[in-house]
């Protein structure tokens, strides 16, 4: 049964940039991935510039991305049509003229922060809405470890945990501050697309991991947590400890969350840091620990995924620390709102 | 553990005044950056900013920028005959260089997804107008303008305008008289949505027009009537409370929340903030007409007026029907 809930937490708006790929993987070799249940070939051309093309040729079924990068686009793998970064095929290989209509749908992309960038929104849209600025991503000052994972839950889960700062506690006692004892305030701001959450921990000892990296022993560090919720696309956490001599190490949060299709999303993490930068050591470390904890995450959101699928929505009992969760669920249905009519539910049915 | 506090608030900020542009007779354009040139927050089409200014004064202004512009938002604001303070400060008081503070963005006017529009914008009216005609032309749908003005030398942004050709039309009122509302609605049509920003009479003839023939949902319009979530200065009001599933009907005081008597008639219902941000005590409303003072419900879910936070909103009718 699908109920007006299930309806709203499977839809994803379309008219959003979503980070597809890390440039680096986007090269000659073509890459077919599927996002908002749409297939999607990514592939670099002859000048260097990132193409998002739909991922079936237009002749037969069968998905460019098992074809090949040549001089001016892509190739059929089976029919040898050649696609341009326009998705208008230039040749063909059984006659001179290009058959009429012979094109496949070509996505506006962005490559910034060693990010490929995807609109499969509206295309004339593309332009009006932002790419999130991201620059630790790519910046020397940083090292970061990171990981994708394909998950079986909605983005909107994704999202909601990332909102919650209150779970990394007990998903993961020894990565958090070790001051939550004393909870201090949360501080959520708000704007019409946007979410961010705020809070400050007196100084304390840092956890044990992080003291090691800083090698900062029992020394006390305050320690300022903020989330943003930047799109339905990005969630980035920042964590920054600030020692009693005032130097403060840095780190970054990325979670760059994709719906590939209805219960099914694509989430690239990525953990940046300013200190400890060349470090091995520190970079193994990061690895193991945070792969870990969003491993650990991951099957806590396929879990809640399953008990929905399975049982259906039911009541929630909400703290007034949900109110980010909250917000974000209403920023993402006033996007649905406004790209379908259709899509709109009112609150009573949502209850 | 304690318990954590938490508090809910839109986004604040200083913006610094880079340009101020006269646009038009008694219309300024004012264009603003962060103080830092970080990014300013996101927004679509229809958005709008409260401007604080000093002595606390707050006005609402419409954005008329692009939302894909992450360094700069502009604002056209009019000299208002009547300013009461707001339109005045910022014709006399802010110029390149001064810093002003922005609340927001909100948006209670959003632009929503059609293959045809009619836009309709009088005097100032059209600068939530301006980023819509520029999606609706984005996204490839049919639209047409119909701008109106006191003359042509008030109406702003018209060179912007010119870009989009026949697809705008100008209507100064001191040339050719005033919008003809029968000719710029003409029939009613279940694919196209109607937007119209402007003055009070503007609005109601176009509601007026509107009303009974086109679809619901299909007209769209926004006055400056921001909903400021505070007590009446008359006071609060007591009304009757119907609780339809349990059969009981309370009587609400003035010094009483709806959750609170609900409670104490020993009927269970679930609460947690007490603060109206939290959603819990959300509840289904089947009757009366309700005083929303929450954080959680957006405007069209408050116009919906068939949910609620009953630990902080009220009911500005005498009787109240929940469904529990």
């Amino acid at each position: 049964m699908s109920s007006p809930r299930r309806a709203f937490s499977a839809a994803f708006p379309s008219d959003c940039w979503y980070a597809l790929a890390r440039s680096g993987d986007v090269d000659q070799e073509p890459l077919g991935l599927r996002a908002l249940g749409l297939p999607v070939v990514l592939f670099r051309a002859a000048d260097g510039s990132a193409v998002a093309l739909e991922d079936r040729c237009a002749h037969r079924a069968y998905p460019l991305s098992a074809g090949v990068v040549v001089d001016g686009g892509l190739r059929c793998g089976l029919c040898g049509f050649v696609y341009d970064a326009d998705g208008q095929c230039v040749s063909v290989p059984t006659q001179p003229r290009v058959p009429f209509g012979a094109k496949v749908a070509s996505y506006p992309v962005q490559e910034r922060d060693g990010l490929v960038w995807v609109w499969l929104g509206e295309p004339g849209r593309a332009r009006l809405a932002r790419v999130p600025e991201l620059p630790w991503l790519d910046d020397e000052a940083w090292a970061g470890v990171g990981g994708s994972s394909v998950v079986a839950a909605g983005y909107l889960l994704l999202h909601e945990n990332f909102a919650d700062v209150t779970q990394v506690p007990f998903v993961a006692p020894e990565i958090a501050p070790s001051v939550i004892a004393v909870a201090p305030p949360l501080d959520v701001v708000v704007t019409e697309t946007t979410v961010t959450l705020r809070r400050e921990f007196a100084p304390a000892p840092l956890p044990a991991w992080q003291a090691d990296l800083l090698g900062a022993g029992d020394a006390a560090f305050e320690t300022l947590q903020e989330g943003y919720f930047l799109s339905p696309a990005a969630w980035v956490d920042r964590w920054d400890v600030t020692g009693a001599d005032g130097t403060t190490a840095r780190l970054r949060f990325t979670h760059l969350v994709t719906p590939l299709d209805e219960g099914l999303s694509q989430l690239h993490w990525q953990v940046d840091r300013d200190f400890a930068v060349g470090d091995d050591g520190a970079d193994d470390l990061m690895l193991e620990m945070f792969g870990d904890y969003y491993d650990r995450v991951l099957v806590a959101m396929e879990t809640a995924q399953e008990v929905l699928d399975v049982d259906g929505p039911g009541p929630e009992v909400n703290v007034a620390a949900d109110v980010a969760a909250l917000k974000v669920r209403e920023i993402v249905l006033a996007m649905l709102a406004t790209e379908s009519p259709a899509v709109i539910t009112t609150r009573r049915a949502r209850l | 553990m304690t318990g954590t506090k938490t508090t809910v608030r839109e986004y604040e900020g200083d913006m610094l005044v880079e340009a101020a542009d006269v646009v038009a007779e008694d219309v300024v354009a004012l264009t603003l950056v962060d103080p830092d040139g970080d990014p300013l927050p996101a927004w679509t089409p229809g958005a709008h900013v409260d401007l604080i200014m000093e002595g606390g004064l707050v006005r609402q202004y419409s954005l008329c920028s692009s939302p894909g512009d992450s360094r700069t938002i502009r604002l056209g604001i009019l000299r208002a005959p009547e300013s009461r303070g707001g339109s005045a400060y910022v014709h006399e008081k802010l110029s390149v260089g001064s810093v002003v503070r922005v609340r927001g963005p909100r948006n209670h006017f959003p632009l929503v997804a059609s293959p045809r529009y009619i836009f309709i914008g009088g005097g100032i009216g059209i600068t939530p107008i301006l980023p819509m005609v520029a999606e609706a032309e984005a996204s490839g749908a049919d639209w047409h303008l119909y701008y109106g003005g006191r003359a042509r030398s008030s109406m702003g942004f018209v060179d912007e305008l010119a870009q989009y050709g026949g697809k705008v039309t100008l209507v100064p009122q001191d040339e050719v008289g005033m919008l003809d509302l029968a000719t710029v609605l003409g029939d009613p049509r279940d694919d196209t949505l109607v937007y119209v920003c402007g003055p009070e009479g503007l609005l109601s003839a176009v509601e007026a027009k509107c009303g009974a023939d086109w679809p619901a949902g299909a007209l769209h319009l926004e006055r400056f009537a921001a909903k400021e979530i505070e007590a009446p200065a008359e006071g609060e009001r007591s009304f009757e409370l119907e609780l339809a599933a349990s059969g009981v009907t309370l009587t609400v005081p003035p010094d009483k929340s709806i959750f609170d008597v609900i409670l104490d008639a020993g009927i269970s219902v679930l609460g947690s903030c007490h603060e109206g941000i939290c959603g819990t005590c959300e509840q289904i409303v089947l009757e009366g007409e309700v005083d929303h003072r929450d954080s959680v419900l957006s405007a069209s879910e408050r116009a919906a007026n068939d949910a609620m936070m009953v630990c902080v909103s009220r009911c500005t009718s005498d009787r109240l029907v929940l469904d529990l």
